[in-house]
């Protein structure tokens, strides 16, 4: 069935009553507000009710945080950030590694009028924050990487839908966040949420498998595989289960022991498992049961990209990176592999070494959905490592992109390199925060940002968060940075180690933290160790297994 | 106190609750109240003997009265009315109902247009539940 | 209530919270005002501050504002708030020398202590 064409592709398509809902939750939201200004809610009640549309009370400002369901989103919607940024903001926004965007200067008494700016484009900003079940993230590559299984997208819809406003989980005793990918690489960092779910199919329909668990934070956890296989029609009721097993078990007298991770360390895997067996026997499952039919409208909602190539696309390709070496050493870090011969995936790098990692100005967003209406459908995915997707580009085009993304500024070729950092905000913005993240990450881009130095150290993740709730997810990078207080001294701690991928791993803590200028040379001369002492193909993780922490830790600490 | 009607029971069950601790020893009168760490199984012995069921909210925040209340529904098979005591805002009104409560004890001076308001606010929701299907 | 910070030589206390409707940092000042403005702060002692924040705090929702608490200052023309957290909501974010409150960027006011 063709699709008519101005339906954008990869997201859901919104239908009446999605968008009566939206009208319906922003009026609840003016209502809140208005209780609030007129005193009827006092602050301890209002902030839980702001935070699950998406309202924080930040360092400045308030931050407002719209949700990108699975990280997909369309040219029009990212005109409109764009011009929300302009008009509400100070000109910019904030990618998150939740496939968020946020802004930190809103006003709130500016924000039921954004939520009815952001509603027009089938926008919102339900449940990105507070105790309930957060924004589902997917695969940026969903329904284009080649290595791709299973398109996780319509199950991650369907996702999104049953969680909102769920009634019985939106008073959760912490958040819950679950991500979903279809690919054997798992792109979404599946064992560090608190559910995760790998889809893959089989003759009989998709199957999951369930992670239980994970986090970072305070103490982080990789998430122990719950179920092996659930079959698509017990994929609603398994979910059921799982929250209502942590709904009533779940610590609420300590905030950091109140995530489900703690819940399953606590009673081990094996007991979590049976309680949530006895849920699902004693459920009505015909009630929770994902049907063929439920799963056919959703998919029928989604549009997909009509994907025409020339026969000798790919020549053209080589020809152009041939002529040009800036382009092909762009090429060789910035696309990954389509499904369609005559297409490639090309990744637009955040990470301007010098700049702050996530931050687009309000031209770049509009000069990003122009270009992604010319050569990706119009379409953007946004990855969980701050970067955005043109999903399915064509190759013989590929190099007119590369130049729209140069005169936007955003040309990088970085992705998947040193400078491709990920960081919170910190203490610049953050209520919470211990130190600043974005100067370090500023510096540490800068340092590396050499194009042929890059390319040389190859493949190298830094992850920086300005405390331990591990927003920038400090512990999964090869490198990974946190803030710490000091007597009031803002000084940062190295950890080494970390993956969040298939071989999922935790980063170990070097030792006594740095000062700002220490940290940038430490992580210098450890990156220096590991070019002259790695073997033939052998990544930063390998070479730390076979020559220990402790190698490293003398090489950091030489000079101070 | 005021009695709100949730979910159109209309006539609310106006005897005093006495805590279920209390209770199970005298098992006098047919209304308890029960705080939410007590897993509703353990009502099942009596549950035939029961008319009114109040579930207690020591915080808004703390949800767990909710899967109390959808556990008694769905499990039990509790036909009595359940209600809702503590601290509760008008903005749970239809999580209320959902999760199959029928009613809730607000004090004097609340404002009820708030909860009816909330109540009638949306006009489809996005997953069953087995108090309220779809 | 929560105890105090207690100041050290040469320091004062300063009361600071957000504003309800827009976010935005403010200072207690002359005639019991919320200013803009880190200069505009009306200095306590150690020994004045606890009222002053306890009416502060009781006045909140009238005035509009919420998270009040005191902030430790260097007792200088305008007070410079010891901490880098306070420094940053005086100054603005030291990122973004152009958002800044007062055109003085944080970042070179440190390099200068
Ligand atoms: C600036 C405002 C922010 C605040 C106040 C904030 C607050 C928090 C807190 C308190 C936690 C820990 C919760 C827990 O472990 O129970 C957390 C976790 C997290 N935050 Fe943020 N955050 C902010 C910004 C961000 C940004 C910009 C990102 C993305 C770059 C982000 C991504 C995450 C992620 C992925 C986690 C989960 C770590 C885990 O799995 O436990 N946050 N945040
Ligand atoms: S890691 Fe800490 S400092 Fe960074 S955004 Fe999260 S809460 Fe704030």
């Amino acid at each position: 069935m063709t699709q008519p064409a101005s339906r954008s592709v990869g997201h859901y398509q919104y239908e009446e009553r999605d968008r009566a809902f939206l009208q319906e939750r922003i009026n609840e939201f003016e209502g809140q507000v208005r209780r609030r200004l007129s005193g009827e809610l006092s602050e301890e009640e209002f902030k839980p009710l702001r935070l699950m549309n998406g309202v924080y009370l930040q360092l400045h400002a308030y931050m407002l945080r719209v949700a990108i369901p699975y990280g997909v989103l369309d040219s029009r919607q990212l005109h409109k950030l764009a011009d929300v940024a302009a008009k509400y903001d100070r000109n910019y926004g904030h990618f998150t590694t939740r496939q968020n965007i946020q802004f930190n200067w809103i006003a709130l008494k500016d924000v039921p009028t954004i939520l009815r700016e952001l509603a027009e484009v089938d926008m919102h900003a339900i449940q990105t924050s507070g105790n309930c079940i957060r924004n589902v993230t997917s695969d940026e590559f969903a329904g284009a990487a080649k290595d791709e299984l299973m398109d996780p997208r319509i199950h991650a819809e369907i996702v999104r839908q049953w969680s909102t406003l769920h009634p019985e989980f939106t008073f959760l005793p912490r958040k819950f966040k679950i991500a979903i990918s279809g690919s054997p690489e798992d792109r979404v960092a599946a064992r560090f949420h608190d559910i995760g779910l790998l889809a893959r199919p089989s003759e009989n329909g998709p199957l999951f498998r369930l992670f239980v668990g994970g986090g970072l934070g305070r103490t982080p956890v990789v998430g122990q595989e719950l179920f092996d296989s659930v079959k698509e029609e017990d994929l609603i009721a398994t979910l059921e289960a799982v929250l209502r097993v942590y709904n009533a078990f779940g610590r609420r007298d300590n905030l950091y022991k109140a995530r489900i991770k703690i819940l399953v360390q606590t009673i081990g895997l094996e007991a979590f498992r049976k309680a949530v067996e006895e849920e699902l026997a004693r459920m009505d499952r015909a009630a929770y049961r994902l049907t063929p039919e439920h799963v056919a409208q959703i998919r029928a909602r989604f549009a997909l990209p009509d994907l025409k190539a020339p026969a000798d696309a790919s020549d053209v390709l080589e020809q152009h990176k041939k002529a040009d070496p800036a382009f092909a050493r762009w090429v060789a870090s910035n696309t990954h592999p389509h499904q369609d011969e005559g297409h490639i995936c090309a990744v637009i790098s955040l990470k301007t070494p010098g700049d702050i990692p996530g931050d687009v100005t309000s031209e770049q967003m509009h000069g990003l959905a122009d270009l992604a209406e010319r050569h990706s459908f119009g379409e953007v995915r946004v990855t969980h490592l701050q970067n955005l997707v043109f999903g399915h580009v064509r190759k013989d085009q590929l190099h007119e992109l590369w130049q729209g993304l140069k005169a936007l500024g955003l040309a990088a070729p970085n992705v998947g390199l040193i400078s491709d950092i990920v960081s919170c905000p910190g203490l610049d913005y953050c209520n919470l925060a211990n130190a600043r993240s974005l100067p370090l990450a500023q510096k540490l881009g800068a340092r590396f940002g050499d194009a042929a130095l890059q390319a040389e150290i190859g493949a190298l993740s830094i992850h920086m968060s300005g405390c331990i709730n591990a927003c920038g997810h400090h512990h999964v990078g090869n490198i990974g940075l946190l803030g710490v207080d000091k007597r009031g001294a803002e000084t940062y701690q190295i950890l080494l180690g970390g993956d969040a991928g298939e071989n999922a791993a935790i980063g170990g803590i070097l030792g006594p933290s740095f000062a700002e200028d220490e940290a940038v040379d430490a992580v210098a001369r450890i990156v220096e160790f590991y070019l002259g002492q790695r073997q033939k193909g052998e990544t930063f993780s390998a070479m730390l297994k076979r020559c220990g922490l402790k190698a490293f830790k003398e090489v950091a600490y030489e000079t101070v | 106190m005021k009695l709100f009607d949730l979910s159109g029971r209309k006539t609310l069950e106006a005897a005093s609750p006495v805590p279920f601790a209390e209770w199970k020893d005298s098992q006098q009168g047919t209304a308890i109240s029960l705080p939410q760490d007590v897993e509703v199984e353990e009502l099942r012995p009596y549950l035939s003997s029961l008319t009114l069921i109040v579930l207690e909210f020591p915080v808004f925040r703390d949800g767990r009265a909710f899967t109390q209340a959808r556990s008694l529904r769905e499990y039990e098979g509790y036909k009595g009315e359940i209600r809702a005591s503590g601290h509760l805002l008008p903005d749970q009104a239809i999580h209320l109902r959902r999760c199959g409560f029928d009613s809730v004890a607000l004090s004097e001076d609340a404002n009820v247009k708030d909860w009816e308001e909330q109540l009638g606010r949306y006009q489809f929701y996005y997953q069953n539940t087995a108090v309220s299907p779809v | 209530m929560k105890r105090l910070s207690r100041p050290g030589e040469g320091e004062i206390l300063l009361l600071t919270a957000s504003r309800l409707l827009d976010g935005r940092i403010v200072w207690l000042g002359e005639g019991e005002h919320w200013r803009e403005s880190i200069a505009e702060a009306t200095r306590f002692t150690y020994e004045d501050a606890g009222a002053a924040l306890e009416r502060a705090l009781a006045e909140a929702e009238q005035k509009e504002v919420v998270a009040v608490y005191e902030v430790v200052a260097k007792d200088t023309q305008p007070p410079e708030p010891v901490t880098t957290r306070e420094a940053i909501r005086a100054h603005g974010p030291s990122v973004h020398p152009d958002f800044s409150y007062d055109h003085a960027p944080v970042r070179e006011k440190e390099s200068a202590l």
